[in-house]
């Protein structure tokens, strides 16, 4: 597809007429609408050979929160950086508050770092089920998979369901039936959920999305002593919940890989390339001062309750926090950004002497500029982060978290979580209708759609755990009179720090800088800056462009005008693009179709 | 619209302005009524009500593009358009062939049109208009000092004389979101309003519904009782009045410390933070720095004993010249 500004000799160069067959076709989604951040997505396939050619992921709209930051009081950071995405709606102020901490040298009290990690927990037991059934669910729903594999829908109906007396659904085809968008008993379900998930967060930090009561140094969420009683209220509704949705996922991704082996390659990553921000600080690291101290990073992360760091072609390269955020670097070659190196660099050394690349998001300064759509020179308002040069994912965040987590064998002792040995087991304790059970997830041989989708079903129950730890942590607390929720800073003239932590989706930094006390630089990373990401300098294509290309086409169509690309669409799904949207790929000529979605790709 | 029979009513959701999403986000959460009791069909005596967003829609890709085109061609009627986020300024993305926001391509030319161009397209044809969110209403925060885009609110985008179609102007339902059961509510009356069963909700003059925010966040405060005792709050957390810590309460309209956040939980003040302004057209830049000691607050705390009848019109007057005004406005 020949886009502006190309001549015709360059365009049939580009797309040599032999590629214009009738057996080639191109797919433009476009713009990949709605939550927060516009994505579109353009594939060429060949239909004949089965396989994509090319892939393109646009993100599609700029506002400028790292441009309106600059300036301003640090302490506006929080508020601001928080409507970046109303979909990850808590995460970015408390990425933000954490990288003014490190700025001001203040710590948080315990109850405060509790009270962020039940709020966490709760953010993801509220972001996970909507993805789960109103994003990823209807692409595996009957209604897609009857039009789009119809002899495997027939199947479906007749495979019972191995884990039928816990979830309730006897064959697989009902389960598919339940994952029908709008009608489904699942689809309806989960958005109950997400609101239970929602109040939990509120009781918190105030409101979702965009809190109102955390500020640096703490939380000001006045305590009253039900707080956490309603909060724990509400967990209990969720356990029962979270046991069958991990069930029934391990059941459908089991009948896909059996039925269709090809599916290890839908959305498949060509390398396992992970990084991962760790979240849930350990509360008792505040009492010492040492949270959030960037000396003390390494420190300070691998007390996560979800371990961070960065995994190198399937072997575990750091846990240090340190490590993740020196090797950062954010490229613009294809977006539609000005090159900063002729503007004096603003840091050449970490604050631990660590030497600093000029493509390093302190060192980033964002010069939007606006232009046509280019698909050689530039077609996106994303940039391209990458590590070490390396082009990592967040494995739609869950697997990331899992994966680090599971291999690393570094989280504190608790008792609903044991992680080690390439395994977690993750105790869920009795709800109303079902008993305690311990859920088992195992690293997988390669990151895939199903393996992102597969690991975000295991993370509630993960984050059930979660809440269940800090929840004892919040009680001991009050018992033992340390009930304090926020400590005093001074804003420094000079100031420099990071904010790690985990959205829905993965990775999530918020780079801060303070000169003469005002925002000097603020750069926000969110998992779908890297996950959207165009091709880099090296001419590396970003994960979402990757897994396209590497996903094979099995559906079955006997004309091309039948094809709908559903297995390229589950693949960008299945990193957690934010919000449903269902299946409509149109194809014949130059079809121009407005589908998917992302979060955040373009601040 | 009196005599035909309505048999459908389309809401349009356009949340390609400059925005999060944020405002979708809490919509969902709404329970009072909830979505899915709209489209469900449960107000009684209500038809179908065909909600084409592009979170909830069934329809994508390009069946969900054709919605907006044939609403263009005049062939959804009646149909309610909402806006979510703000609108740039495309003028500055043109000059080098960019632009900021859009929403879908020209079929014959592959440009993408603007959401600029599909308001101007689509606003003249809807029985009514609704900006959701403090972006679409006022700007917000992509318009904010220092901004590239030169993002404006709806109502700069189309002139504060404007009307619909049922002869209302603008309604707008701030907020940084806006508390969800706000705008459900609002949807819900203009539903029965179009089907000539109600009055239209109230409005005052910037065209906000006056049930959700004909008072001021203070009104409607649980710390307020402190305040006149001329207790504050010495820091986060304590259950005092915030106004020592910032809050803007007193001067910005809003119910939320009265509904709560979500299904009666949650808030802002009521929590126990600090009210930012985020449903005022002032918002960010009238308020911020946040959570610092304004000189509007002085003369309460400093003179706890003060008639309320004299801090009421300092109020007023902070909210007629600051507050509640957009800095666009001059
Ligand atoms: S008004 Fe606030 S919540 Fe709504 S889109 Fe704008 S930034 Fe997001």
């Amino acid at each position: 597809m020949c886009l502006d500004k190309l001549s015709p000799e360059e365009c049939k160069e580009l797309d040599p007429p032999g590629s214009q067959s009738s057996n080639v076709r191109e797919i433009f989604w476009d713009p990949v609408s709605r939550v927060a951040g516009d994505l579109a997505f353009y594939v060429k396939v060949d239909l004949n050979a089965r396989k994509v050619i090319e892939a393109r992921s646009v993100a599609a709209l700029f506002r400028g929160y790292e441009v309106i930051l600059r300036g301003r009081d640090p302490r506006d950071a929080a508020m601001i950086s928080s409507r970046a995405c109303g979909v990850c709606g808590g995460v970015h102020s408390v990425t933000s508050v954490m990288a003014q901490e490190m700025a001001y040298g203040v710590t948080p009290p315990p109850l405060a770092v509790v009270m962020r990690n039940l709020a966490g927990a709760a953010e993801m037991m509220y972001d996970h089920p909507l993805h789960l059934f109103l994003l990823a669910g209807p692409d595996y729903s009957a209604a897609i998979v009857s039009k789009t594999n119809p002899t495997l829908y027939e199947t479906a109906k007749k495979t019972p369901a191995e884990h039928r007396d816990i979830h309730g659904f006897s064959t697989i085809g009902d389960l598919m039936e339940a994952l029908n968008p709008l009608s489904g008993k699942l689809y309806l379900e989960a958005i109950q959920i997400t609101r239970i998930a929602r109040e939990m967060f509120s009781l918190m930090l105030g409101r979702y999305p965009h809190p109102s009561t955390l500020v640096p140094g703490g939380v000001s969420t006045t305590l009253r002593p039900d707080l956490f009683t309603d909060y724990l209220v509400r967990l209990t509704k969720i356990y029962d919940w979270a046991k069958t949705v991990a069930l029934i996922w391990e059941d459908l991704v089991n009948f896909f890989y059996k039925e269709v082996p090809e599916y290890e390659n839908v959305g498949k990553a060509s390398k396992i390339n992970i990084i991962c921000g760790g979240i849930y600080d350990d509360p008792e690291l505040a009492e010492s001062g040492d949270l959030y101290k960037y000396d003390k990073a390494k420190e300070w992360g691998e007390r996560r309750m979800v371990t961070p760091g960065v995994i190198k072609d399937g072997q575990l390269e750091t846990t240090s926090l340190i490590d993740a955020n020196v090797g950062l670097e954010e490229f613009v070659t294809h977006s539609y950004y000005e090159e900063w190196e002729k503007q004096p660099k603003i840091l050449e050394k970490d604050p631990l002497g660590n030497p600093l690349s000029v493509d390093h998001p302190w060192n980033k300064i964002t010069i939007p500029k606006p232009g046509p759509l280019n698909w050689r020179e530039k077609y996106t308002w994303d940039t391209a982060p990458r590590w070490n040069k390396l082009v990592v994912e967040t494995g739609g965040g869950p697997l990331a978290r899992h994966w680090l987590t599971a291999i690393a064998n570094k989280i504190p002792s608790n008792p609903f979580i044991k992680a080690g040995g390439g395994r977690l087991k993750i105790t869920v304790p009795k709800g109303a209708t079902l008993p305690e059970m311990e859920l088992e997830w195992k690293v997988p041989k390669v990151i895939n759609a199903l393996e992102r989708n597969r690991a975000r079903a295991y993370h509630i129950p993960y984050v059930i755990g979660v809440a269940m730890n800090f929840l004892l942590k919040a009680f001991e607390y009050l018992r033992a009179g340390k009930t304090k929720v926020w400590n005093k800073f001074e804003i420094p003239r000079e100031g420099i720090g990071v904010g790690f932590y985990e959205a829905g989706r993965g990775w999530l930094s918020h780079h801060l800088i303070i000169k003469d006390y005002k925002i000097y630089n603020y750069q926000i990373i969110t998992p779908s800056t890297i996950n959207a990401s165009p091709r880099d300098p090296l001419d590396q294509p970003g994960p979402y462009e990757e897994a396209a290309l590497n996903t094979p086409i099995v559906e079955k169509f006997t004309t091309p005008e039948q094809f709908t690309g559903i297995d390229i669409l589950r693949s960008i799904r299945s990193f957690d693009p934010c919000m449903p949207c269902t299946v409509h790929m149109f194809t014949g000529g130059r079809v121009i179709t407005r589908d998917v979605t992302t979060c955040a790709c373009s601040i | 619209m009196g005599e035909k029979k309505i048999e459908k009513i389309y809401v349009l959701w356009m949340s390609t302005g400059l925005g999060c999403d944020g405002c979708s986000i809490s919509v969902t959460g709404a329970t009072n009524p909830s979505i899915e009791d709209v489209l469900a069909g449960r107000l009684p005596g209500v038809p179908p009500v065909v909600l084409v967003h592009p979170v909830l829609a069934v329809e994508a890709g390009e069946d969900l593009i054709e919605y907006y085109r044939k609403a263009e061609r005049g062939e959804l009627d009646p149909f309610v358009l909402v806006l979510e986020g703000s609108v740039p300024d495309e003028s500055i993305a043109e000059k080098q062939q960019g632009w900021w926001a859009a929403f879908g391509f020209d079929k014959q030319t592959y440009k993408p049109i603007t959401t600029v161009e599909w308001l101007k397209r689509l606003a003249p044809k809807a029985a009514a208009v609704i900006a959701i969110g403090t972006c679409a209403a006022w700007g917000g925060i992509p318009a904010a000092r220092n901004n590239p885009t030169n993002a404006m609110g709806l109502m700069d985008l189309l002139g504060k004389d404007f009307k619909s179609k049922l002869g209302l102007p603008i309604i707008n339902v701030p907020g940084c979101p806006p508390q969800g059961d706000n705008f459900m509510k609002t949807v819900a009356l203009l539903i029965l309003a179009v089907l000539g069963l109600s009055p239209p909700p109230e409005l005052d003059e910037l065209g906000r519904p006056v049930f959700a925010y004909g008072e001021t966040n203070r009104q409607g405060c649980p710390r307020a009782g402190f305040a006149e005792e001329g207790t504050y709050a010495q820091e986060f957390g304590a259950k005092e009045c915030l106004l020592s810590l910032g809050c803007w309460g007193p001067v910005v309209k809003c119910n939320v410390n009265r509904v709560g956040w979500i299904n009666g939980v949650g808030g802002v003040t009521n929590m126990g933070g600090p009210c930012i302004g985020c449903t005022m057209p002032g918002f960010p830049d009238a308020f911020s720095p946040f959570y610092t000691r304004q000189s509007e607050h002085m003369l309460s705390l400093r003179f706890g004993f003060l008639p309320g009848s004299i801090k009421k019109s300092a109020r007023l007057n902070t909210m007629k010249t600051k507050t509640d005004k957009s800095p666009r406005w001059k």
